[in-house]
């Protein structure tokens, strides 16, 4: 199939059962422009059984968080998922298009270089000086196309865009209409029409939003994992999700590596042990839980690829050390601090792994 | 089959629960109402009918002994019980409460010794509930089922249906089984007694817990006799104003209390015959709060608010939203995803400040009457509020006023407030004095809370008015005092509270302590209370001429005492050296007590090279001070203090207590500098190395500011610039001088 060529799925083709399920097994009322109820996206998002069949949770966290986000869609508002740097919004925010629309791609990437056309239409400029203005000559934003078709349309990273850029999404919100005053037309936006949005809340180079902008959002924080526990969920689950893809000939990492990586993740991120006994001084990086995962997935592929196919103690050090040492003098102190304080006592099951990290910084 | 009367079981402090027992009432216009309450408080009901009575208000009973229990019933407006009784007065029928009387609860709780709450305390009911209503905990499940349902008969059996469920769930197994299973036979006998008083069973109509209703349909109700053998003790009651932020705060107390303030909007919205509207109410009033404290919100954002709480609610599968929706949709729209943005609006919207209140005269104890009193004779009525209120006095005399009241009135408040205080009333909160030694200015910060009423009502175990009352509590602290100082902090309270015969009697007491042995602290720190006292002279109209003697005898012992205690290590001596500092003030604001035997005791301490050296030093830092010493003998004394075989440590000791007491004393003395140049001066190389360790030691604690002017003197006898002295003093060492002087103190040491 040629499907299976295709490096990342999108959300709604990688989960398409769970959703036809969901969407055969509809009881409650579907809101205009939905595919589905929206206690089936919560179903499809947190988990549960339908017709005793399991949906597995994309998102692992707070519930409320996402009812609140759900129940947002439905009165047409626009949603802002805020958060620290892996969080989940971007893929919260997948999933929930993915299940209200059955459509995640309508995506503007907001960077430093996105302009207005972006957000609204820009034009096929042969097309535009041969014929002059006209429909064919129109190239459409996601956002565009989104109300024409009453579904949802994602805006990543808005806090990396411009201002001016930000702004222009104001008139969208508020009036619900695009006006095209080169055709001399409006486009309304259909039943159903809303916009998702992500922001950064700790990255370096965010423009911070205007209020104008702010108010026309219903605005949820995404907090990071609550617990040790919490955390090695996500990461379990999105790592085997992830290596069914990627065909990285390794076996999924054991109980006890996940463990460790988290442990090390969380206790830099918060400056503190677990057991909250002993500070330490955290790297300049934010160490997110989208991070542990990547570098599960990257240890992985090094075991894979040169290894025996279970991860070592050696893939696993070369990834935490790219991991926390971003900023070479200041990181590197803290992490060589971080494995002689605390690694070292550990005991004898962390022997191995704070060998191999002490051999990378010698 | 026996017959039962009309039950409607409950839960307590339930708006929609009092709104469908009014319409039940209405419908049904019984002859009588009982109510889960204490069935010896009957008494209490017409207080609550009161036209000026408004909640929230609470029941208090409290045991007569010591230690106090107190058991207490809260009343919200939207209690069903409160608008049962109300519903009851404006008909003109009798309500009656029907549990446990309060002072068989209250002996039963003695006995298991922990307090009581008047309702089915445990909380394993209440986390079984929570486990059975799922992810919201009770409250939220409640609040859906219950509280939005406009259906009489819906809440009616859905109330029924729940507690019975509960029951079953719980029936012996809670650690309050037993005492479930006493009350349910109590009220049934109480029932059982208005049929035999020849009410037909459809003419009552019970009000109690949803609980309790299967039991009491199943239970044999008391006999006399169980009835005669239950345990009492016996117990005062009062009614009191309750505030809503107490009401939120107890844990454990039934459902529907952890918001009062939404709660009640949810009654006025039902009184209204407008349910549903709690939430517009309930996210404007975050709204306004927040504009009025300075954060824009805009109408658009409180209806996004609303349409987003509503769908939430419906996720969930409810109609309306509960408050769970509303402070998500809140934070989420208000507080732009922020509770901490919002919090404070969040608090005053659930929780609120109101405090309820009762007219005058109406069953309180006599203390809560002479409280109340007093407040307004004092005019300080205005200052119970919940929030803090600054009041100064001035406990003059004010002459531009007529009346002798008028004059004294500020004096009188503080009488009362010191009173208060040495109740354990916690209305008043003193302030440290801004102007050094003022006695006629005094700071309060005031605030009245309902614990403070409960406060005042456990004093009334101490008399029937605040006077007698503090004048108990005083007297018992003096019989219980050990140590004189304690004694004399009575006698000083008793002074601040204006009450001479409880200062008599403290002070008889303290003449009895102060026969036995006594340290130098404890008599400084009782002539420091006494000196306070007797500074105050008459202002508080309390003669404290009867002090002198007393001061007079502590005074001479601490003289006598002085020299001996000066034998002690470096630790204890800060000690003496804060009695000497406490007993010098003493003396020196009481002219009557003779200072030649202070002064030579001080002499004596200052010469003596056998006491420690930081308190040598400082007896002479206060003759000094006091003009007791000349140059001559300084310079003497500095010579040998610090002479050659003199070990550094001692001798630095000495210059360090001399310098404790007032580094201005000693640098505006020239004399001093001179006598410590000569002595330098006469110093060979090897002695000098030695001298210059615990000088600096000494100087360690100078300010760069007081060295500079050390430099100054220094200066002027070298003949030399004043601010090159000052920058070598200053400057910090260079390494080769460090390196030196380090080398000095092993030198030093080695000897």
């Amino acid at each position: 199939m040629a499907q299976t060529k295709v490096q990342r799925l999108p959300a709604e083709q990688l989960f398409q059962e769970e959703i036809d399920l969901l969407i055969s097994a509809e009881k409650d009322p579907i809101p205009a422009g939905w595919k589905m109820s929206p206690r089936s996206v919560r179903t499809y998002i947190c988990g549960g059984k339908v017709k005793g069949k399991i949906i597995t949770p994309k998102y692992i966290g707070q519930e409320r968080l996402v009812e609140i986000a759900i129940a947002t869609l439905v009165t047409d508002r626009a949603l802002l998922l805020i958060g620290e740097p892996g969080t989940a919004k971007s893929w919260l925010s997948e999933h929930l298009t993915a299940a209200i629309n059955g459509d995640s791609t309508k995506v503007v990437q907001g960077t430093a270089g996105t302009t207005e056309e972006q957000i609204r239409y820009s034009w096929n400029y042969a097309m535009l000086i041969a014929q002059g203005p006209s429909l064919e000559a129109m190239l459409k934003s996601p956002i565009y196309r989104a109300m024409e078709s009453g579904s949802i349309a994602r805006v990543e990273e808005l806090s990396r865009c411009a201002s001016e850029v930000q702004d222009a999404l104001i008139s969208i919100l508020s009036e619900k209409r695009i006006s095209v005053p080169e055709l001399g037309i409006e486009v309304p936006a259909q039943k159903g029409f809303s916009i998702i949005a992500t922001s950064n809340t700790r990255d370096k180079g965010v423009n911070e939003m205007s209020a104008a902008l702010k108010r026309r959002f219903n605005i949820v924080v995404l907090p990071a994992p609550s617990n040790l526990e919490a955390e090695i969920e996500i990461v379990r689950t999105r790592v085997s999700q992830l290596a069914q893809g990627l065909d990285l000939n390794a076996g999924l990492p054991a109980e006890e590596v996940v463990e460790k990586v988290c442990t090390i993740f969380r206790e830099l991120r918060a400056g503190q042990t677990l057991d909250g006994k002993q500070k330490l001084k955290p790297p300049t990086g934010v160490l997110s839980t989208a991070e542990a995962i990547s570098l599960l997935a990257n240890s992985m592929a090094l075991a894979g690829s040169f290894g025996n196919g279970s991860i070592a103690d050696e893939d696993l050090a070369a990834g935490l050390q790219g991991a926390v040492v971003k900023d070479e003098e200041k990181d590197s102190t803290a992490w060589k601090e971080y494995l002689e304080n605390i690694m070292r006592k550990r005991g004898s099951h962390w022997a191995g792994l704070y060998r191999a990290c002490r051999e990378l910084n010698q | 089959m026996r017959e039962d009367p009309v039950y409607f079981g409950i839960r307590h402090l339930s708006p929609a629960g009092a709104w469908h027992l009014r319409k039940l009432l209405d419908e049904i216009q019984p002859r009588l109402l009982l109510i889960e309450g204490p069935s010896d408080l009957n008494g209490l009901l017409p207080d609550l009918l009161h036209p000026e009575t408004q909640p929230p208000l609470a029941i208090l009973a409290y045991t007569q002994e010591i230690p106090v229990h107190s058991i207490l019933y809260p009343f919200a407006a939207y209690s069903p019980e409160y608008q049962g009784i109300l519903w009851a007065g404006e008909h003109g029928i009798e309500s009656r409460f029907i549990d446990l009387p309060s002072e068989v609860f209250l002996a039963l709780s003695q006995k298991r010794g922990k307090e009581t709450d008047g309702e089915e305390s445990s909380t394993a009911v209440y986390r079984e509930l929570d486990r059975q209503a799922g992810g919201d905990g009770h409250e939220t499940f409640w609040e859906h089922l219950l509280e939005h349902n406009p259906s009489f008969d819906a809440y009616r059996k859905g109330a029924a249906s729940f507690g019975a469920q509960l029951r079953q769930e719980t029936a012996g197994l809670d650690s309050d089984w037993p005492e479930t299973v006493i009350r349910e036979a109590y009220m049934r006998y109480e029932i059982e007694q208005a049929f035999s008083q020849g009410y037909q069973p459809n003419e009552i109509v019970v009000v109690t817990g949803s609980y309790h209703v299967e039991g009491l349909k199943s239970i044999d109700p008391m006999t006399e006799e169980e009835r005669k053998s239950l345990p009492r003790v016996p117990t005062n009651s009062t009614l009191m104003p309750y505030s809503f932020y107490r009401l939120s705060s107890r844990s454990g107390y039934g459902a529907g209390n952890k918001a009062p303030a939404y709660y009640s909007l949810l009654w006025e919205e039902l009184c209204g015959e407008q349910p549903g509207l709690a939430a517009e109410s309930y996210l404007s009033r975050i709204a306004v709060w927040q504009r009025a404290h300075g954060t824009p919100v805009s109408s658009a954002e409180v209806i996004e608010a609303v349409r987003l709480a509503e769908s939430l609610s419906k996720i969930r599968g409810w109609e309306i939203p509960a408050l769970q929706d509303l402070r998500d949709a809140a934070i989420t729209c208000l507080g732009h995803g922020e509770f901490a943005g919002i919090h404070l609006a969040v608090a005053d919207t659930e929780i609120g400040t109101e405090i309820g209140t009762l007219p005058e005269g109406v069953s309180r104890t006599s203390i809560q009457e002479d409280f109340y009193r007093q407040l307004k004779e004092l005019k300080l009525e205005k200052y119970r509020a919940l929030s803090a209120q600054d009041l100064s006095l001035d406990l003059r005399e004010n002459r531009t006023v007529k009346s002798q009241k008028a004059a004294f009135l500020d004096l009188e408040r503080s009488f009362f407030l010191h009173r208060l205080r040495v109740l354990g009333v916690s209305l008043g909160a003193l302030q440290p004095g801004t102007q050094e030694n003022a006695t006629w200015s005094e700071k309060w910060i005031v605030r009245w809370t309902p614990e403070a009423e409960i406060e005042l009502v456990e004093a009334a175990l101490s008399g029937d008015t605040i006077l007698y009352a503090a004048n108990f509590k005083l007297r018992e602290r003096a019989e219980k005092a050990s140590r004189i100082d304690e004694a004399a902090s009575v006698i000083e309270d008793a002074f601040l509270c204006g009450m001479s015969s409880a200062a008599n009697y403290a002070t008889s007491a303290l003449q009895g302590l102060a026969v036995e042995a006594a340290s130098l602290e404890e008599l400084a720190l009782t002539a420091q209370h006494l000196s306070t006292i007797l500074q105050y002279g008459n202002i508080r109209q309390v003669d404290s001429a009867p002090l002198k003697p007393v001061l007079e005898q502590i005074y001479f012992r601490s003289c006598l005492l002085l020299p001996g205690s000066c034998v002690c290590d470096n630790s204890a001596a800060k000690v003496i050296l804060g009695a000497m500092e406490r007993l010098n003030a003493a003396q020196l604001s009481n002219s009557f007590l003779d200072p030649e035997s202070w002064l030579d005791a001080l002499h004596q301490v200052a010469g003596r090279d056998d006491l420690n050296t930081h308190t040598s030093g400082y007896a002479a830092a206060i003759l000094l001070e006091r003009g007791q010493m000349d140059s001559q003998a300084l310079a003497q004394e500095v010579h040998r203090r610090l002479s050659p075989g003199t070990p550094a440590d001692l001798g630095s000791g000495w210059f360090e207590g001399l310098s404790m007491k007032n580094h201005y004393a000693l640098i505006a003395r020239q004399s001093l500098w001179q006598s410590l140049s000569d002595y330098l001066d006469s110093l060979d190389d090897e002695e000098f190395k030695r001298a210059l360790v615990f000088l600096r030691r000494a100087f360690a604690d100078f300010s760069s500011r007081e060295r500079d002017e050390i430099a100054e003197n220094l200066g002027e006898i070298w003949k030399i610039n004043t601010q090159q002295v000052s920058e070598v003093i200053n400057s910090p060492l260079t390494g080769e001088a460090k390196e030196m002087l380090e080398g000095l103190d092993d030198f030093d040491f080695d000897l």
